[in-house]
């Protein structure tokens, strides 16, 4: 209950932020959330719709075109980086992956002890990718597998173009089913295990392709930093550059085809599955469809692959409707290829909501179980202070904000109308005002252990 | 062509033949562009689509077009921003209204 009036304080401060500058009775509002004892579950959902809602109209209002413009080309920059950044990058990620894996066999079996689980879990899905999206993508230099692949012989065989990005969204998917159902975030050996397949997956790929295409086409957690970094404010373009944040998802080729498209939404739908089955309602939903019969090994793989269907269906409905609201010749697809870019802001602010608290409770662990790995003294946990699920929460918020500029700034390079352009986001805004209703109703709920995993 | 374009930095239209694909709630007879190909909705569209798409290759009429197209657009967008404005207030009261209401 605290943590959930602590979230609506935050949304309503939000709300009150985004509707200041139009009507200034902030404290008004702010004053009434200050009394308050407990917001009920729907009025915390709704005020976090309604944020989304309200900055759409606002985002509206900006209708001058040689402004967005402006906003989205401003650079500053063009530093280019020594080469000793490149090999100590290359040095980090291959040092990393062999602490890993020393570390992960003979390190001790606690998973809060082994620097191996705490390097992969804390350090690199939490920590690091929190930099592909807030600094810059810096995985082509750090990736360890990409480095071993460098000096490989390769069979140049032909990537089948059919294949497209299609085996990098079954990859992701595949990652996040296995993250959720085996052992890899508690044993050691077994993560150890998983590395190395990867690894090996990895290596057999980039020789039988060549490691460009492997690295460019199918490797899935080499595109999903590819496609974080676009939001972040430093990218390499003849040098290092700086823009501001999230201009980069707006580029019309960043995403050509539809498994592109898929990959995006699959991005977003699996940090939200990855919430979703930590909740309680989850628990009872899978202890009742059990019950009733049904394996328990098929249970998440149907769920995360009927939820993503779901999801997908819902971003076509609202793209189909986006194309008749505008009433363009363009083809649906290419809308679609449009405005997926943006959700990946929305997957980022979830991410950052799910995993900066787990980064922070756990980095003093971390650097303990780094300085000895090998015998580790007793992990102290941080203890983060009460007010940090608002920062959770203005996560959430501050990724839905950023796609929805974004979208509306590719809306207006899209469409020769103004009009035209405001309406073609009304689709997309509906669905995610229910994206974000959805997204705070998991940050809001208690963690329950997922049932029936190992 | 639509390469040309791509390259001297216009980013708003689609290559020649993009714009194919009828709206669910299409006109009677598609406005297209006499100089790329392009379909739109109504001429209204077309000549805003001229305009920032074929600046330089303009004739006399279709500029005049382009700008009581914008003109039109203008009014439009200004009333949009009223009734904008309106649902903003009303989200912004109706919450506070709601908050006063439940807590
Ligand atoms: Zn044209």
């Amino acid at each position: 209950m605290t943590r959930r009036r602590r979230l609506a304080v935050a949304a309503v401060g939000l709300l009150a932020a985004a509707v200041a500058p139009v009507a200034a009775h902030g404290a008004g509002l702010s004053g009434a959330a200050d009394r308050s004892l407990s917001v009920p579950t729907w009025l915390f959902l709704t005020t976090g719709g309604g944020v989304i809602g309200a900055s759409f109209l606002l985002a509206s209002f900006v209708t001058d075109r040689s402004f967005i413009r402006r906003v989205h080309g401003w650079r500053r920059g063009g530093l280019r980086p020594a080469r000793a950044a490149r090999w100590l990058g290359r040095a980090v990620g291959l040092g990393g992956l062999a602490a890993v894996l020393v570390a992960g066999l003979v390190g001790p079996r606690e998973a809060t002890r082994n620097a191996a689980v705490l390097t992969v879990w804390v350090g690199w899905w939490s920590g690091y990718t929190m930099t592909t999206y807030l600094v810059g993508n810096s995985w082509p230099a750090v990736d360890p597998w990409r480095t071993l692949a460098a000096p490989l012989p390769s069979l140049d065989v032909d990537y089948p173009d059919r294949l497209d990005a299609w085996p990098s969204v079954a990859a992701l998917l595949g990652l996040v089913w296995l993250e959720v159902v085996s052992p890899v975030a508690d044993r050691p050996r077994f993560l150890v295990g998983v590395v190395t397949a990867y690894g090996v997956v990895t290596l057999a790929g980039a020789v039988v392709f060549g490691a460009d295409v492997w690295f460019r086409r199918v490797d899935p957690v080499a595109r999903l930093f590819r496609y974080f970094g676009r939001m972040a404010p430093l990218h390499y373009d003849d040098g290092v550059r700086l823009r501001l944040p999230g201009v980069g998802l707006d580029e019309p080729r960043l995403v050509t085809s539809r498994a592109e498209v898929a990959f995006i939404v699959a991005v977003l739908w699996v940090t939200t599955f990855d919430g979703l089955v930590a909740t309680p309602l989850w628990r009872d939903a899978a202890v009742a469809v059990v019950g009733a019969g049904v394996p328990p090994g098929l249970l998440y793989p149907a769920a995360l692959v009927a939820g993503y269907a779901a999801v997908c269906g819902v971003y076509a409905l609202a793209v189909r409707y986006s194309k008749r609201a505008a009433r363009t010749y363009l083809p649906a697809d290419v809308l679609a290829r449009r405005f997926a870019p943006p959700l990946l802001a929305i997957a980022a602010g979830y991410h950052l909501a799910h995993f900066l608290g787990y980064f922070l409770e756990l980095a003093p662990a971390l650097a303990t179980a780094a300085v000895a790995p090998l015998s580790p003294p007793e992990p102290v946990a941080l203890v983060l202070p009460g007010w940090f699920g608002g920062i959770e929460l203005a996560g959430v918020l501050l990724g839905h904000l950023l796609a929805i500029w974004v979208a509306h700034a590719a809306a207006y390079d899209v469409f020769p109308g103004k009009l035209q352009a405001v309406r073609s986001q009304y689709g997309i805004t509906v669905a995610m005002v229910c994206y974000t209703m959805a997204s705070l109703w998991i940050v809001s709920q208690p963690y329950a252990v997922p049932p029936y995993v190992t | 062509m639509s390469g040309e374009r791509a390259s001297a930095g216009d980013r708003t239209t689609a290559p020649t033949g993009e714009r194919a694909a009828p709206p669910p709630n299409p006109p009677e007879e598609p406005a297209v562009c006499g100089h790329c190909g392009d379909r739109f909705a109504d001429d209204r569209l077309l000549a805003l689509h001229r305009g920032r798409a074929h600046r330089e290759a303009l004739t006399d009429a279709e500029i005049e077009a382009y700008r009581e197209a914008r003109t039109e657009e203008r009014d439009d967008v200004r009333l949009f921003r009223v009734k904008a404005l309106g649902l903003l207030l009303l989200i912004y009261f109706g919450f506070i209204y709601v908050y006063a209401f439940v807590l």
